[in-house]
């Protein structure tokens, strides 16, 4: 399903080359370089953020968040690391940051409790194949709204560094480097993660 | 040297080893040891079970599809990082400033040769409404705004005007550059009564997706509660869409305008069908408009869904 990972997305679009000269030349003020610079990881950007809060506002909001960030910081990247781990840990920080602050006000999460159970708002506007099997679509949703649950279950950190290596594909080394941490903290969270997720979706197993 | 891992050790590694975060040489070992130990087989079966699990979840979408929540991101950003790219206004100020703390004998001179530059200019580039004169020329008014004043050294005067040069572009609505230039004003304009002037033409060419993205961007992300209005006008002909249709339960759910809600809960209402039930049955338990609230929940009635599910 996730095949084709970020990592790989971006290896293959964008030469170092190319890059760093497109870096150099908006760090000049070359306002077609920032813009070539956007558009070259603007869409993992804004599907990190999707996925990680599920919610299309506030993926608008990190999306402008991170670039606009970038664009006021441009100056201060000195090459000592890629820029897509640069630009990765600008927006992951961000989410992070909208994912305290959703624990702390959690009637605005994407998961509402309900009577029958934890729903995730966004599986509302998922749209299902027009001759889906009706029990199939069901039992997604349900699972969907389950997996959402236990994600926000997490503590953000966990709940990040498990999005990025499961649905991202990225590597838990680039995952630390993101996260400001180690490879070895990024794996100790992805275990806990892990096992925390194991046994909140026992009952779909 | 290889030590033999034990089944805690391997359980441990598993989750790693599925996503490839193992060395090779760890590799082997948890492979050494599942060949010889059933119980670890069957845990390694599990957590693939699991992920495939995980792999099974519904890759969140946008409600307007993931190309033109892009591009509206592009736009919006483009906006913002134009106006941070913009000098403070307080560049030529600072220099004039600073320039009255200069103790230099030309200070005088300058000043005058300044002030006279200053003078010819406000009335050469000031726009007409404000009494100023528009510059003429080839028919085209040119209207300018003076960026930085600065002091040379050399005894002159350096100012930066930046020239905007009016054009009338003319043509049919239909027009590809016509409707292009409407979406930048719904888009872009900062004033109100022009996204709705442009809505307003815009609307009659919803069936291209371009406009009907504009106006669905003006719906859920314009700060007027008259344009968003405005935009739910538009795209009235297009309540049976599916993608307008999840829009307009967004709206439901999230705009914080009563009049705004009470025209999507209409425009819903005109089209029914069972994928807005969930969004619908939210809306009776958030909504806090009398009329909103009734009207969704006879809606629900009349679908012949649950009222009291969420």
């Amino acid at each position: 399903m996730y095949a084709e990972t970020l990592s790989t997305r971006i290896v293959a679009t964008v030469p170092s080359m190319d890059e760093a000269s497109l870096i150099r030349a908006a760090q000049k003020g070359d306002q077609d370089a920032f813009e070539r610079l956007v558009r070259t990881y603007d869409q993992s950007v804004l599907r990190i953020a999707m996925n990680l809060l599920r919610a299309p506002e506030e993926a608008r909001d990190v999306y402008q968040e991170t670039f606009l960030k970038v664009y006021k910081n441009l100056n201060s990247f000195r090459f000592d690391c890629s820029f897509h781990t640069w630009l990765y840990r600008i927006a992951t920080n961000i989410c992070l940051d909208h994912l305290r602050r959703r624990k702390v006000r959690r009637e605005e999460s994407a998961v509402a409790e309900t009577s029958e159970g934890t729903v995730d708002r966004m599986s509302t506007f998922v749209e299902s194949a027009p001759h889906a099997n009706p029990e199939r679509q069901t039992w997604n949703r349900q699972l969907s709204s389950k997996i959402s649950g236990a994600l926000e279950d997490l503590t953000p950190r966990e709940r990040t560094v498990f999005e990025l290596r499961h649905y991202e594909g990225l590597r838990l080394r680039a995952i630390g480097e993101m996260l400001g941490t180690t490879e070895e903290a990024a794996k100790n969270c992805l275990f806990r993660a892990t096992q925390k997720m194991r046994v909140s979706l026992e009952s779909f197993a | 040297m290889s030590r033999v891992l034990d089944c805690t050790e391997i359980v441990n590694e598993i989750p790693f080893y599925c996503y490839g975060e193992v060395s090779s040489e760890v590799e082997e070992r948890i492979e050494a040891h599942l060949a010889a130990c059933a119980g670890c087989r069957g845990e390694l079966a599990r957590h693939k079970a699991f992920l495939e699990l995980m792999d099974a979840r519904e890759v969140p979408a946008s409600v307007l599809g993931e190309d033109a929540m892009l591009a509206s991101c592009r736009a919006t950003l483009r906006g913002a990082v134009a106006a941070e790219s913009e000098p403070r206004s307080s560049g030529w100020l600072n220099a004039l400033r600073n320039f009255s703390r200069f103790q230099i004998p030309f200070q005088v001179p300058v000043g005058a040769v300044a002030l006279v530059a200053l003078g010819f200019l406000a009335a050469r580039v000031t726009p007409v409404r404000f009494g100023g004169v528009a510059q003429a020329g080839v028919g085209d008014a040119m209207f300018s705004n003076i960026r930085s004043v600065e002091a040379d050294p050399g005894g002159g005067v350096r100012i930066a005007v930046d020239e905007v040069r009016r054009r009338v572009v003319t043509g049919s609505p239909r027009d590809a550059q016509i409707q292009e230039l409407l979406v930048s004003a719904v888009r872009e304009e900062s004033n109100p009564g022009l996204r709705v002037e442009s809505i307003s033409i815009l609307k009659d060419g919803a069936d291209l997706e371009s406009v009907r993205t504009a106006l669905l961007d003006a719906l859920t992300h314009d700060p007027n509660p008259g344009v968003r209005l405005k935009a739910l006008d538009g795209l009235k002909g297009w309540a049976g869409n599916p993608v307008v249709r999840r829009r307009l339960a967004e709206v439901l759910l999230r705009d914080d305008n009563p009049g705004v809600r009470i025209q999507a809960i209409d425009l819903l209402t005109a089209h029914r069908d069972d994928s807005i039930v969930g969004v619908l049955q939210n809306v009776v338990q958030r909504e806090d408009n009398d009329y909103v609230r009734t009207r969704t929940t006879k809606l629900l009635e009349e679908m012949g869904a649950s009222v009291g599910t969420y």
